[in-house]
């Protein structure tokens, strides 16, 4: 087991080094100058030359990237002089646009995107599963038929679509619920999760019209198995069949995927975030790209790529606990 | 009682938002744009929403985005400076609270008076007001004044106004007192009394003092970059909070006299930012104005798409500012090469572009008018010269003709724009295509717009960008964007057209050296004629800046100065007791 996870670990490591390069990469052959940009219009030659030495632009490119790879674990020092920046550990950068190091800009919008993340995984969950198995308990049946169309066309709506309609629906028709905003749990959780409710169910609705479709499937095949049979032979009953027996086992896939997708929306949900206004990591993100904050790009981006990274690893080792054959 | 001028304005407007682009592609009967400065279709322009406010309540400002800086040493942006001047920081002179042409005076602010020029117009003194005191109650210093000049030569402090490198003596490699250097040319010998020595005579010089790097910092505040997040208020407001693109609160600075303020009212007692807003969504909250939406305001423009709602409905529309922008958008012909090299092609361009169609891409006459000259409207007494006379939806068929007479006839030419500009582009296609000029359309992320364009040698024929002046000179608009001297290899910004005129940059100097501002000026005018009678652009939009206020606003005004945003010094609320939090 310890073997099994150091070699993970050490490839998780790999996995990073080669998303940060390719992003840092990425970054230098665009047109786009950050000194530039931040030195303003008219900048002259000289100020440029002094506002790219400042922001470390004057370096060769390995030599920046090696920095910024000391800083995430050893910290970094902006400028010189009285009044140079230190960003510690772990510093991903110190943004252009808002002066401040990547990391606590990122840990500040944290907590909007884990909330709507969470909020939604967890109603995409409940109806994926709930209509996915029901389904496949009811094959072929018209439950099963009408699950599985309204799962199709649920799933053909992209998240801006059903988002737009939610909007229209219950703020600007209906008006039984306000335009969203952040109210953090800890102040007001009813606010909280009533500010929540739309961008939950439009990131919700995509998601679980596909895990309605991938848990019929998982559990068709799953309750076609021999040992089932035996189950019910041996005269359990049919709750503790599929409950205990067909779940269970079931879910080995439905894990996979769920671990991907939850990583993917930690690390910000973009269109959602920008559709409704919620100031979580994705629309950071967006608006780094569009104003060219590289240090904020490269930080989400190496955010999103831990998320994905120990999420494949924590389900694979979750999966020893789901399917008792599995052994590291 | 509706009279027939308001259903003129109301008929004109619902066509230019329900036409829309279905016009520019039929080439039917268009919305004309018009040219004579008033435009029936723009909504309360120079005038005041919502009568005097009270003092009292919060209003809320709805926002898509937040500040790019608030360091009175790096803020730049015509919206901004406008937030920063008039709430958080004073400065040594600044407009007068007014809208329309009143707006474009400038008064004293931090000063006793508009600065006594002696040396020839070399040397510049202010004395500072007694009593004008920051946040703390500690007292505003002229050396405090000198510190943030000082500051915006730090490569720590970007993208600041230049104006202080630009018209100092001595300033060569100097980088800021962060390093522990200082400026001889800026001098307070005391606490009241602040000198500038500059490199040349400038008349309006008193107007310069308006930027915000003419505000005061202690350099006991100073925070380096971060100085950027907790600007420390000489003005009527100090920050409470400042969550980045989430919410900033500003709360009264009660160490602010307004027995030293002739500008600022400062009625309400917070102003609440909320940002990272959709921009649509701010709109429809403005248009419904319930609740704490009603004592809102929105940051950035109404959305084109939002016009069609607003412009038929009388009760909402008397809610809607839309003053010039004080901005000139321009298509920056390539003179450094062919085919705009040839002075005859560029004035055949003057008579191919359809203004017209490029204002209805671009929303209709209610947002953008059509632009007659380079020097916006605020500059030349708030009408735009025509010096040539060509109508708005130009003359192809006279381009045609000049273009075949000058031997160019099948011309080619590239055109790049910011993806958000495309519809306008296209505009511009399609007028210049019946001139017989094949146009290919770039587009380019706005991130990496200005760097595409900046790059000389790879320079597109075509660039359709604006130029805004810092404050009412012409003196910060054509030198900035028609002389030859200021063209850089990279990064260059403004004389995208490359027009390296020699006649051009010598007048611009003679002019620079007036020390009359009024002989300044006018000369200014003229050679913006003389400028377009050359062609190296073809001045074609000024957009308005629609805002929309909620009904509980009171006090509001587009300030000309600050690209039409709503003057801060003077907003307010009807009944604050109804504003909530």
């Amino acid at each position: 087991m310890i073997r099994y996870l150091t070699r993970r670990l050490l490839g998780a490591l790999g996995v990073l080094l080669a998303v940060a390069a390719v992003t840092f990469l990425i970054f230098h052959v665009m047109p786009a100058d950050p000194a530039q940009a931040a030195c303003g219009k008219n900048c002259s030659t000289e100020r440029l030359a002094a506002v790219r030495q400042y922001m470390g632009l004057d370096q060769p490119l390995p030599v920046q990237f090696g920095a910024f790879l000391t800083g995430i674990f050893a910290g970094r020092t902006l400028g010189t002089g009285q009044y140079a920046v230190d960003c510690g550990f772990p510093c991903l950068g110190y943004s252009y646009a808002y002066s401040e190091p990547v990391w606590d800009l990122l840990v500040a919008r944290l907590p909007v995107s884990v909330s709507l993340a969470l909020g939604a995984a967890a109603l995409w969950l409940l109806f994926g599963l709930t209509s996915g198995v029901t389904a496949a308990l009811r094959k072929d049946s018209l439950t099963d038929r009408t699950l599985m169309v309204g799962a199709v066309t649920a799933a053909s709506m992209p998240v801006y679509f059903t988002a737009g309609l939610l909007i229209l629906l219950f703020i600007k028709t209906l008006e039984i619920l306000p335009y969203p905003g952040y109210v953090p749990i800890a102040e007001d959780p009813l606010g909280w999760a009533g500010n929540l409710l739309l961008p939950w169910c439009a990131l919700a609705f995509l998601y679980a019209a596909m895990y309605t479709r991938q848990s019929r499937t998982a559990m068709i095949e799953t309750m076609s198995e021999p040992y089932i049979r035996t189950a019910r032979a041996k005269g359990l009953p049919e709750r503790t069949v599929v409950l205990k027996h067909g779940l269970r086992a079931g879910l080995t896939p439905i894990l996979t995927i769920f671990g991907m997708d939850l990583a993917g929306l930690l690390a910000g949900a973009v269109i959602t975030e920008q559709i409704f206004g919620l100031p979580g990591v994705g629309q950071f993100f967006h608006k780094a790209l569009t104003t060219g904050d590289q240090p904020v790009v490269l930080g989400v981006t190496l955010l999103a790529a831990s998320f994905i990274v120990v999420a494949n690893l924590l389900v694979d080792l979750l999966y020893a606990v789901v399917d008792p054959r599995v052994r590291y | 009682m509706i009279n027939q001028r308001l259903q003129t304005a109301v008929a004109t407007a619902l066509v230019a938002a329900l036409v829309g682009t279905a016009t520019a592609c039929s080439g039917g009967d268009r919305p004309r744009a018009t040219t004579d400065g008033k435009n029936p279709a723009a909504a309360n322009e120079g005038g005041t929403v919502g009568g005097t406010p009270r003092r009292g309540g919060t209003l809320t400002i709805l926002s898509n985005q937040d500040f790019s800086h608030l360091d009175p040493a790096r803020n730049w942006t015509m919206p901004n400076m406008d937030f920063g001047i008039r709430l958080l920081y004073r400065t040594l002179t600044t407009f007068k609270a007014a809208p329309g042409k009143e707006g474009t005076e400038v008064v004293p602010d931090l000063a006793t008076d508009l600065g006594t020029p002696s040396n020839g117009g070399r040397t510049w003194t202010f004395t500072l007001k007694e009593g004008v005191k920051y946040e703390d109650g500690s007292p505003v210093r002229a050396q405090d004044v000198k510190y943030n000049v000082e500051r915006s030569f730090s490569p720590d402090l970007t993208g600041g106004p230049d104006y202080a490198a630009r018209y100092l003596a001595g300033t060569d490699g100097y980088q800021g007192p962060l390093t522990g250097k200082h400026l001889d040319s800026v001098k307070a010998p005391d606490d009241r009394t602040i000198v500038f020595e500059l490199n040349r005579p400038v008349a309006e010089f008193g107007s310069t003092v308006t930027l915000p790097t003419f505000a005061p910092v202690p350099k006991s505040k100073e925070a380096g970059a971060r100085y950027d997040n907790r600007p420390f208020s000489s003005g009527p407001y100090k920050i409470e909070s400042y969550e980045r693109e989430k919410k900033l609160v500003l709360v009264r600075n009660t160490h602010w006299d307004p027995a030293t303020d002739d500008v600022r009212k400062a009625y309400p007692d917070r102003f609440v930012m909320l940002m990272g807003l959709k921009g649509s969504q701010i709109d429809d909250r403005l248009i419904a104005g319930k609740g704490g939406d009603a004592s809102a305001v929105q940051w950035s423009d109404l959305q084109p798409g939002s016009a069609a709602k607003v412009l038929p409905r009388a009760d909402v529309r008397e809610r809607l500012i839309a003053e010039s922008g004080g901005c000139t958008e321009m298509l920056q012909l390539n003179t450094s090469r062919a085919p705009f090299d040839d002075r005859r092609v560029r004035e055949a361009m003057l008579h191919a572009v359809d203004k017209d169609a490029v204002v209805t891409a671009g929303g209709g006459p209610a947002l953008v008018d059509a632009a007659t000259a380079y020097l916006p409207p605020a500059l030349t007494g708030g009408r735009q010269a025509d010096t040539l006379k060509i109508a708005p939806e130009g003359d192809q068929e006279k381009a045609r003709r000049m273009l075949k007479a000058a031997g160019k006839d099948g011309l080619k030419a590239s055109l790049t724009v910011s993806t958000g500009d495309k519809g306008r582009a296209e505009a511009i296609q399609q007028a210049l295509g019946r001139a017989g000029v094949r146009v290919e359309i770039n587009t380019v992320d706005p991130a990496a717009y200005y760097d595409t364009v900046g790059d000389t040698r790879n320079a597109p024929d075509m660039v359709l960008a604006g130029w805004c002046p810092d404050y009412p000179s012409g003196s910060t608009f054509l030198p900035f964007v028609f002389d030859g001297r200021y063209i850089k290899e990279k990064g260059n910004s403004g004389n995208y057209s490359q027009f390296r005129d020699k006649p051009t940059m010598r007048r611009i100097d003679e002019i620079n050296a007036m020390t009359d501002p009024k002989a300044a000026e006018s000369a200014w005018r003229a050679l913006d004629a003389e400028i377009l009678a050359k062609a190296p652009a073809v001045p074609v939009t000024l957009k308005r800046k629609p805002l929309l206020v909620g009904p509980n606003v009171a006090g509001a005004f587009g300030h000309p100065v600050w690209a039409g945003q709503l003057d801060y010094a003077t907003i307010g609320l009807k009944d604050p007791a109804t504003s909530g939090n």
